[in-house]
């Protein structure tokens, strides 16, 4: 049979006792293994798609230095530290939600995970009292800029780039809070346990991706 | 069942070796840290240090990405698969940015908006490295 | 067809294409089979529609004023062309239809190892497909499928719909590369060490890589321009301070790679097919391998050769010349093996064979013709000449298709159960090859010669040479019109196959043909090496299939 594995397991009596166990995977090591492995490929994908922006970032900042330092200093510093502040402890929060599962302790990991949907949503409110602060001010991307403290070429651009930068993780933001809702209803419901928890670490994964790109826009952005 | 508990200690399972590992306090620890890098970099933006603000700003974000992902998101522990696709993929990241960057720095100051730093290298220019 | 062993070929009673019945089963399958056998009839629809808007270019072309459209429609014509081609038919043919159908077969596995997304990947490129397709009835776009700012920012014509096209199929290619990748780590067959895994798997792994972490940064910067279009953010607009040049630094930095994601699995078919069709030991298994890792390393790396001219810096350019010679060292070494493979083997003159040795000459020209636009002092001259046209096509058409063609005439029997005219097979592929000859050798000359690319006229003294190859496309043209038709005959009155009538020593042929929907009958252990047809020391076998 399977000649690689060190011990006589039977695959099929291990398919028929394992019901999360794939028909096409011999082992759960194997197909978690697989599973991981895929999401940090698709991690993979979300980092290359911001490293688009990050150079926008890198281009305009070289061409505009003084104009961007200028622009950089009318973001709200103060809000924008709550900000980091927020999401550094809601990934604590999910990577204890994943510490709490996998000893089975489904409660605890509940409590976890609303506490960094919590944060996820403070989030998004401070991002938006930003962004009407920033409407209010006339400092919008390309053509409708209009915020006369900040003149000069590429002044538009920092907008630009703060807009869509921050926009595309706000979206992240939202979509995660998705999946650590849906995550938190089958948790609820009792589908984890210490001998399956996946789901919970996959989530966990995906925001811990959405904090590590906040932590390089926020200097980047609120402190050049 | 005596079967699959043998086999479950004999492969190496990410789970098992949690639950008898660690326990929470370095989750607290490293948030801590975390916490004081922000502070830090707070701080440290604030202050004008001329061309080494970058550089110290994203230093400090890449140690706070570095404890994430190593101890939040476990590539510490991962396996080595896991780990080559996320190092693999910052270095194309890297290079995006070399390769746009090189061309920057050293683009004929024609093909640059007005006021662009250049230092352009081709021959024929006769223009020396300005600001 | 003559088996390898005596006895008569069987057809299966029962197999994957008649497992389970209704088109229902078909829309919901996950099995890989399956999925492959869709994107087949998919691809090779895009293919055609493609190769109309080819001939109806190179009617257009038959005149050096115009012929049957005008300056606009030209303009959408070629935009469309290259869309289809490339999005909808070069990205995902070989993965998506043999690397789907093969992949789990070649590594002893049950199936991929995530199938639903498997089957999420072949919608999300019909979404894609019919969106772009949607664009086109609606008037198309004029940008050229290299969309450049600011032109492609602000032109009045249908872009939208084609740019989310492209941005969804972007997402089924980085699913099929993400699912490949994870199967290739972890559904190997007990016994198969990654020393024994199949060149044509090899050849997989290196794409999904490229497809899994290019194909996001065009995703965002077809995204960007569809914003920059309506919002008029400045990203890429210098009047309000934007820079052109980094869009095109954006766009290369997939779409070079996205050349190897066409390339590589057309190399890995190569190995396959002239192992098989020369009973040999591949020569040089490991750096056949390895340089299938270099060329996707190495790929990301040379993007700035497609901007020589745009105004980036002389630096870049030097550096990104250098760094595509590299490129093509890793494609000599691959070169240099296949041909050291077939010296002294037991050359089998069959159908798939004829491609390979097809694809060796386009592969050798295109590559050559490759290092000479990379050199930068040439292609200020070459850059956006017919030169380039003919270069890129040769790789393209010529080593690509080639081995699209071989691949599907290697693996028919296979796929289907039954073998298809092997001499109406070698009459088609004369006409390809030789059509193919006599169109794109014009264009290298016409290129040379100073006709700029994307024009819709041309001056009369290049007007022999652009008939000439219109022409030949019609050489072309009939041929795949010739495969067509036994292909056909072949599926439907065919002469069954039988397991292996090829006697290749590929894994995949240790199945019935077609294979049952399980994939194996036995549980798989692999003790053989990948193409092994002798042991060390043994002579070459002398065998007709």
């Amino acid at each position: 049979m399977s000649s690689s594995e060190a011990h006589a397991i039977d695959p099929h009596e291990e398919h028929a006792h394992n019901p999360h166990l794939a028909h096409h995977f011999d082992t759960i090591e194997k197909q978690d293994h697989a599973i991981r492995l895929g999401m940090w490929l698709f991690l993979g994908t979300e980092v290359l798609l911001f490293a688009g922006l990050f150079l926008g970032y890198t281009v305009y900042r070289h061409f505009y230095h003084h104009t961007w330092h200028e622009a950089s200093r009318t973001l709200d510093l103060g809000l924008g530290a709550l900000n980091t502040v927020v999401l550094i402890t809601s990934s604590f929060t999910v990577a204890m939600a994943y510490y709490f599962i996998k000893k089975g302790k489904a409660g605890p990991c509940a409590a976890m995970l609303v506490v960094t949907i919590m944060f996820a949503l403070v989030f998004l409110v401070v991002k938006s009292i930003e962004y009407r602060h920033k409407f209010q001010e006339g400092a919008l991307p390309g053509q409708f800029y209009h915020f006369r403290e900040v003149p000069g070429p590429g002044a538009n651009l920092f907008y630009t780039v703060y807009f869509l930068a921050t926009g595309l993780h706000a979206f992240h933001v939202i979509v995660g809070m998705s999946i650590l809702i849906w995550v938190l209803v089958r948790v609820l419901k009792g589908h984890f346990s210490p001998s399956y928890y996946i789901p919970v670490e996959l989530g966990g994964l995906y925001w811990h991706l959405v904090d590590l790109v906040w932590i390089f826009l926020f200097p980047l952005l609120y402190l050049i | 069942m005596e079967n699959k508990a043998a086999t479950k200690s004999a492969t190496p399972s990410h789970g098992d070796e949690h639950a008898h590992g660690h326990g929470p306090g370095r989750y607290f620890v490293i948030w801590f840290i975390l916490l004081g890098f922000t502070a830090l970099t707070v701080w440290t933006g604030h202050m004008d240090l001329g061309a080494a603000n970058l550089p110290i700003a994203i230093t400090i974000a890449t140690i706070k990405a570095t404890l994430v992902v190593l101890f939040f998101m476990h590539l510490s522990e991962a396996h080595g698969s896991n780990r080559l696709v996320f190092v693999v993929s910052i270095i194309f990241v890297v290079v995006m940015m070399l390769g746009v960057f090189g061309d920057l720095l050293t683009r004929n100051p024609m093909s640059l908006p007005s006021g662009a730093p250049s230092f352009d290298v081709s021959p024929e220019s006769h223009m020396a490295p300005h600001e | 067809m003559s088996q390898s062993d005596d006895k008569q070929p069987i057809f299966p009673a029962v197999h994957y294409l008649n497992a389970d019945r209704g088109v229902w089963s078909w829309l919901t399958t996950i099995d890989h089979k399956r999925i492959g056998i869709m994107y087949f009839v998919s691809v090779l629809l895009a293919f055609l529609l493609g190769g109309i808007f080819a001939m109806l270019l190179r009617i257009e072309h038959l005149t050096p004023e115009p012929t049957i459209m005008g300056a606009n429609t030209y303009n959408r014509m070629f935009t469309l062309h290259g869309v289809v081609m490339i999005f909808m038919f070069m990205i995902p043919a070989i993965p998506g239809v043999f690397g789907n159908f093969l992949l789990p077969l070649m590594l002893g596995a049950k199936d991929v190892a995530f199938p639903k997304l498997n089957l999420l990947s072949l919608y999300l490129y019909w979404i894609g497909a019919t969106l772009a397709a949607s664009g086109m009835i609606m008037g198309g776009t004029d940008t050229g499928w290299t969309f450049y700012a600011p032109y492609s920012t602000s032109t009045p014509t249908t872009l939208f719909p084609v740019l989310l096209g492209v941005f969804i199929m972007g997402f089924s290619s980085i699913v099929t590369g993400l699912n490949f990748i994870v199967t290739i780590h972890t559904l190997r067959a007990p016994g198969m060490g990654w020393m024994r895994i199949p060149l044509f798997v090899w050849a997989i792994y290196a794409t999904s890589i490229i497809q899994v972490l290019a194909t996001p940064v065009i995703g965002l910067t077809v995204m960007l321009v569809g914003i920059e279009k309506v919002g008029h953010f400045g990203l890429f607009d210098p009047t309000r301070g934007g820079d052109p040049v980094l869009f095109q630094h954006m766009f290369w930095f997939y779409s070079h790679p996205a050349v190897y994601i066409m390339v590589l699995p057309a190399m890995g078919v190569i190995s396959e097919v002239i192992g098989a069709f020369s009973r040999k030991n591949i020569f040089g298994y490991k750096m056949i391998a390895y340089s299938s890792l270099g060329i996707a390393f190495v790929g990301f790396f040379a993007w700035g050769h497609h901007m020589f001219v745009s105004g980036q810096s002389v630096l870049d350019n030097g550096a990104f010349a250098a760094i595509s010679m590299l490129v093509g060292v890793f494609t000599a070494i691959k070169v240099f093996n296949w041909v050291a493979t077939l010296y002294k083997g037991s050359i089998a003159v069959k159908t798939p064979m004829l491609y390979a040795c097809g694809f060796l000459f386009f592969i050798v020209f295109g590559g050559m013709t490759g290092i000479a636009v990379a050199t930068v002092s040439l292609d200020v001259h070459w850059h956006d000449t017919y030169f380039v046209v003919a270069h890129f096509h040769f790789i393209m058409v010529g080593a690509v298709i080639m081995a699209f063609l071989a691949a599907m005439h290697y693996w028919f029997p296979k796929m289907f159960g039954r073998n298809y005219h092997e001499g109406w097979g070698m009459v088609a592929a004369s006409f390809i090859i030789l059509g193919f000859n006599a169109t794109f050798i014009p264009q290298f000359l016409v290129g040379n010669a100073g006709m700029p690319r994307r024009y819709f006229i041309y001056p009369e003294r290049f007007t022999s040479l652009n008939v000439a190859s219109t022409a030949g496309s019609s050489l072309l043209a009939f041929g795949f019109v010739i495969i067509v038709v036994y292909m056909i005959y072949a599926l439907v009155r065919g002469p069954i196959a039988g397991d292996n009538p090829w006697a290749s020593r590929g894994y995949e042929w240790d199945t019935a043909s077609p294979p049952p929907k399980e994939n194996f009958d036995h549980d798989v252990v692999i003790e053989r090496d990948a193409h092994s047809y002798q042991q060390p020391g043994e002579e070459v076998e002398h065998v007709v299939i």
